[in-house]
């Protein structure tokens, strides 16, 4: 059996279902004592399996879980006689039941529901939603985030604090609060992979996880049928439209390669099929979503068999839908660059003199190197040279730093 | 031929709080040095230990729990190998997965009584 190999990621995911499940048993009050135990489990996985594998780790995985669950019952039976009407009979019945995997899943969507609950910070829903729905660690998470450590433990503090004083029950919204909370676990997913996609991050392996992550939560989300929407799927569509393109936005030395100068076929054609088929299913509903137009937008992309190619008008009349529903000055931004795409360099410069980069905080440089490309396509590369200075002031990530250097020495 | 005992001390998961992820990773490595040294027909016997434990001293068979002792001591498992000598078990001790975690090795040779 040595030379057997388990699924990739079965412990993280694994980690996810049974916490979920448990919590399911035993109410989220519980969830550190159940979070250390299910911990435990895998510890004495990778310590009882390390000369080979049982026949189906999946299974001996969830055995050992319903263990866990049979002790835990027993401890706090204990140590109190509030679940006394649980243990044998109808109860260790359901006990069975949540482990089977139609429950599992159930439990899982509890859990992204809870994470994503309004009594919850904003912040901390993503770091939350990591720990307890995807299986990271502390450390795990504060390195996909950008952050320190003790910064993530206390994100996670506070929403264990917050879902205890709130009271928070383990369960999905009723229907009036059901839509509001299915966008914000969509927007929460998005940001998870955005985290992945943008990020700062240099180490390609955990971005890809982040962006991995989002795309089975999505996945999750819309299997069950009444949180099937428009917007679930176009989320779904972009992230597979993304992340087609993920690694060939990274060089072999780590830097980002932008989307003039991808290797186009590199891209990965069975995530752009599925992201199209997600994308005629977001169309077959009634609503509409930001994220059915960043599918649009990046459809275009993908479509466009060079740079020279992409269809920029197109892109325009979305981004400029997208900027009527958001007002966001980022997509201002874009619409500068696609004009410049067009050679409309009048209509650029107007609205770069409305966007005030102050605005964009630590985003800023963003507007100067935007400006650059505006001098640059003008003809006036000192102008360019200067915007670019300016740019790289206030930059603070250095693989964007070593970008906008090179971009400056291009020009000299 | 003789044999080895290979003793692994510290380097305990559930103390360095591992992620899931982690612990997979790892556990492929140890798949990956177990496969080699079957292959070699080294193994003779191994096991891992449970953390927890008591340990019983003195003239008065003292009992504390392990957890009163130094962690970084804590054994957490062993193989018994076939070697030429030392420097034959020292050079199957290198592929220990567990290194970087602040794992050692231990290498003791078992005695072995004339008749």
């Amino acid at each position: 059996m040595t030379d057997s190999k388990l699924i990739d990621h079965l412990f993280r995911h694994q980690y996810g279902k049974m916490v979920a499940v448990l919590t399911r048993i035993f109410g989220l009050h519980h969830l550190e004592t159940i979070e250390d135990a299910i911990q435990d489990t895998f510890v004495n996985a990778s310590l009882k399996w390390r000369t080979g594998l049982p026949d189906n780790p999946e299974a001996w995985l969830t055995a050992a879980a319903k263990n866990r669950a049979i002790d835990l019952l027993r401890k706090l039976k204990a140590e109190s006689n509030r679940l006394h009407q649980m243990g044998a009979g109808p109860a260790a019945m359901m006990l069975d039941e949540m482990f089977l995997d139609h429950q599992i899943e159930d439990s899982q969507l509890r859990m992204i529901f809870t994470a994503c609950h309004p009594l919850l910070d904003p912040r901390d829903q993503i770091a939350f939603a990591l720990k307890t729905v995807a299986g990271f660690s502390t450390r795990e998470i504060a390195a996909a985030l950008l952050l320190k450590v003790e910064t993530v433990k206390k994100r996670l503090s506070r929403a264990r604090k917050a879902i205890q004083k709130n009271d928070i029950r383990f369960e999905l919204p009723d229907k009036a609060a059901l839509l509001e909370r299915l966008a914000r676990v969509h927007e929460v997913l998005y940001l998870i992979f955005n985290e992945g996609f943008h990020s700062t991050q240099q180490q390609l392996l955990i971005r890809k996880e982040l962006c991995g992550e989002a795309i089975r939560l999505s996945k999750l989300v819309l299997k069950k049928e009444n949180l099937r929407n428009g917007a679930g799927y176009a989320l779904f569509a972009l992230m597979c439209f993304h992340a087609a393109r993920l690694e060939s936005r990274m060089s072999a030395n780590l830097e980002t390669i932008d989307l003039r100068n991808q290797d186009r076929s590199q891209w990965y054609r069975p995530l752009i099929e599925l992201g199209d088929q997600a994308l005629s299913m977001a169309r077959s509903y009634d609503d509409q979503s930001v994220f059915h137009l960043e599918a649009a937008i990046a459809v275009e992309h993908l479509c466009a068999t060079s740079f020279e190619a992409t269809n920029w008008r197109k892109i325009l009349g979305h981004y400029q839908q997208l900027y009527d529903w958001t007002q966001d000055k980022l997509t201002l931004l874009n619409i500068a660059i696609v004009l410049i795409q067009l050679e409309e360099n009048e209509k650029a410069r107007s609205l770069l003199d409305d966007i005030d980069p102050a605005h964009l905080e630590q985003r800023a440089y963003l507007f100067y190197g935007v400006e650059a490309e505006y001098y640059k396509n003008i003809g006036q590369p000192q102008k360019a040279i200067v915007a670019l200075d300016v740019a790289l002031q206030k930059v603070t990530n250095e693989a964007e730093r070593a970008y906008l250097l090179k971009k400056k020495n291009k020009l000299q | 031929m003789k044999d080895f005992m290979l003793i692994f001390i510290g380097a305990d998961y559930g103390e360095l709080g591992l992620s899931p992820e982690q612990m997979q990773q790892r556990m492929g490595k140890w798949f990956a040095w177990h496969g080699k040294m079957e292959s070699a027909g080294i193994i003779k016997s191994g096991e891992a230990l449970h953390p927890t434990g008591v340990r019983i001293s003195g003239p008065e068979r003292t009992v504390t729990d392990r957890a009163a002792t130094e962690l970084k001591e804590l054994v957490g498992g062993y193989y018994v190998i076939a070697a030429a000598d030392m420097e034959a078990a020292k050079a199957v001790a290198q592929d220990f997965p567990d290194f970087d975690l602040g794992g050692t090795v231990e290498i003791r040779e078992v005695m072995v009584f004339e008749q």
